[in-house]
Parts: structure tokens; sequence; C-alpha cells
């Protein structure tokens, strides 16, 4: 029984997904070269995590003791230094960061020559009309389950890219103000 | 200047010493002491972990509609806090919050189940 890729009709979604791949592992490589082997991220980095423990500690400590003026301004020095560290962290990602977004434009671009206009995979849902924009790029017909290369594209960077950090363990400090609700891949390195 | 460092090499091990080194066995220790990068790093990889098997779950199934998005969020959310409360048993205001554990590696999750999801549907179904 013959097994081949054209026998999916969607078979288009794994090259997205391969090409988010290998441009993930790329986009840190070179992230790797220019920023993270360097000794001033890695000083900068053992700062930022220092700066955030101290901090979480003084400021149970302000809670518990009677010298709360005194404690809270060295909580103030701690969190200058701490935002001083973080945007000399920002500043020395940018380098690399313009060098990452140059092959995300290439890829980008190459990927949308490969499918523009194309359905290449098939939504289970009817997404909402904000993420039509983005999910019907560029696809002819009425039917909103038809999926863009764009679209797919997005998800595998946000998932692949982010996870690919962590396991590496090149994503930025929680000290940091990339933390929250939606954190993204590291925007210096995007 | 040796005695300088050697104290600040004394109270690093003090601290480093408060909080046991990652090992497979804390996971389901609720004695064990957790650094909050530890326990943030354990709950986001819970939610890709869920994720994933859930979106080649529903992609298999297959489900279809919105609403199981939905029922992903609040599942992944109550394994993450059921581990993370009825496990370890940790306090959370020691961690930033429930807002602060249950936000953990979401998007990222978010995005990772949808991609499975949309794979799976998309090549077995079609």
């Amino acid at each position: 029984m013959e097994f081949s890729l054209s026998s999916f009709k969607y078979s288009d979604s794994l090259i997205v997904v391969l090409i988010s791949i290998c441009t993930a592992f790329l986009c840190e490589g070179i992230s790797w070269i220019l920023i993270y082997r360097t000794s001033s991220y890695k000083s900068l980095r053992s700062s930022i995590d220092k700066a955030s423990k101290k901090l979480e500690t003084m400021k149970t400590v302000v809670e518990t003791t009677t010298k709360k003026t005194k404690t809270k301004k060295k909580i103030d020095r701690v969190e200058s230094s701490l935002k001083e560290s973080t945007r000399d962290l920002s500043l020395s990602k940018f380098k690399s960061g313009a060098v990452v977004a140059v092959v995300l434009f290439i890829v980008f671009g190459l990927l949308n020559s490969l499918f523009e206009g194309k359905s290449v995979a098939k939504l289970p849902f009817s997404p909402a009309a904000l993420v039509q924009k983005m999910s019907h790029r560029g696809i002819p017909g009425d039917d909103v389950t038809d999926c863009s290369m764009a679209f797919l594209y997005f998800l595998c960077s946000i998932s692949i890219r982010t996870n690919l950090q962590k396991f590496l363990g090149f994503s930025p400090p929680r000290g940091t103000a990339n933390a929250g609700l939606f954190p993204m891949p590291d925007p210096k390195t995007n | 200047m040796k005695s300088v460092k050697s104290n600040q090499k004394q109270k690093q091990q003090q601290n480093n010493d408060d909080v046991s080194p990652f090992n497979f066995s804390k996971l389901l220790d609720p004695e064990a002491s957790w650094d909050k990068d530890q326990l943030g790093d354990v709950l986001h990889w819970i939610r890709q972990s869920v994720g994933l098997i859930c979106g080649l779950l529903w992609g298999s199934i297959p489900l279809v509609g919105a609403v199981w998005i939905v029922v992903f969020l609040a599942l992944s959310s109550a394994i993450v806090y059921g581990y993370y409360a009825i496990v370890l048993k940790v306090d959370e205001e020691d961690f930033g919050g429930h807002g602060a554990l249950l936000q953990e590696g979401l998007f990222a999750s978010l995005t990772l189940f949808l991609l499975a999801w949309i794979l799976v549907y998309s090549l077995a179904h079609f």
C-alpha cells in the first residue's frame, strides 16, 4: 500500500510547519551566536535574576517589619537597578533582533509566494471576525473554515518558538516586562 | 577581600539550600520546596502537554466547534490548578497568586493546542 504526502488534501500544512520549525531553529541559532553566548548577556541575565529574587524577599520583609521606610527605600533602589538591567538586556538584543527580523521577513515572503490564495488547512471551528482577517487572508470564497498560510504560520511561530526558547533556556527572565498573560517569544529575537 | 567573597558564597549556599534542586521525584512531593522559576517551568510544560494531547485528541475524534476551545482552556486550567493546589499544596501567595500560576504557558499552550487540533483535523478527515 503506497503512502505519499500528496494523498493528503492539506499536505501543504505540513510544509508550513516544517519550514516554521527550521526557521525557529535558525533564529535561535542566530540569537545564540549574537547574544546568548556573550558574557555581557550572561552577566545581565544573572543580575536580573538576583535582583528579582532580592526584590521579592524584600517585599515580603516590608510587610512584616516595623522599619518600613528604610526597607521601602532599599526596594526602590533594587527596582530601579532591575529596570536598568532589563533595559540594558533589551538593548543588547537589538542587533540580533534586526537580523532575525530580516530572516523572518524573507521566510514569510517565501511562504506567501508558495501558498498565496491557497487554503493550507481546514479549521475545525468558525473563527471570530477579527481572526478571520488573518485566517481567511487571500483565500477566495466564503468558507471561513478555510485556513490561510498566514494564520497557520502565526500559530507555528508562537507555539514552536516559545517552547524552543523555553527548552533551550533562552526565554526572558520572569522579572522582566515580557511576562504576562500573553508572553510572546522574546521580541528582540523575533 | 577573600573573607568577603567567602561570606557571599556561604549566603548563596544558604539560599540555594532553601530550595532543593529540581528532580522528577519533586513533581509529586507535597513536602518539596519550590523556587518560583522551577514551579513556573513545571506548570508551563504541563500546560503544553495538555495542549498537545487535547489537540491530537480533539482532531482525531473529531470535535468541531469553537466551544471546544473554551473546554480546553477550562480543562487545562483545572489540571494546572489541581496540580499546584492539591498535589503540591503550594501557597499561591508565595508565587504571585493564582493569576500568576494559572497564566504560566497559557498563550503558548493555546496556540499549540490550536495547531495540533487543526493539523490532525485537516490531515485525518479530508
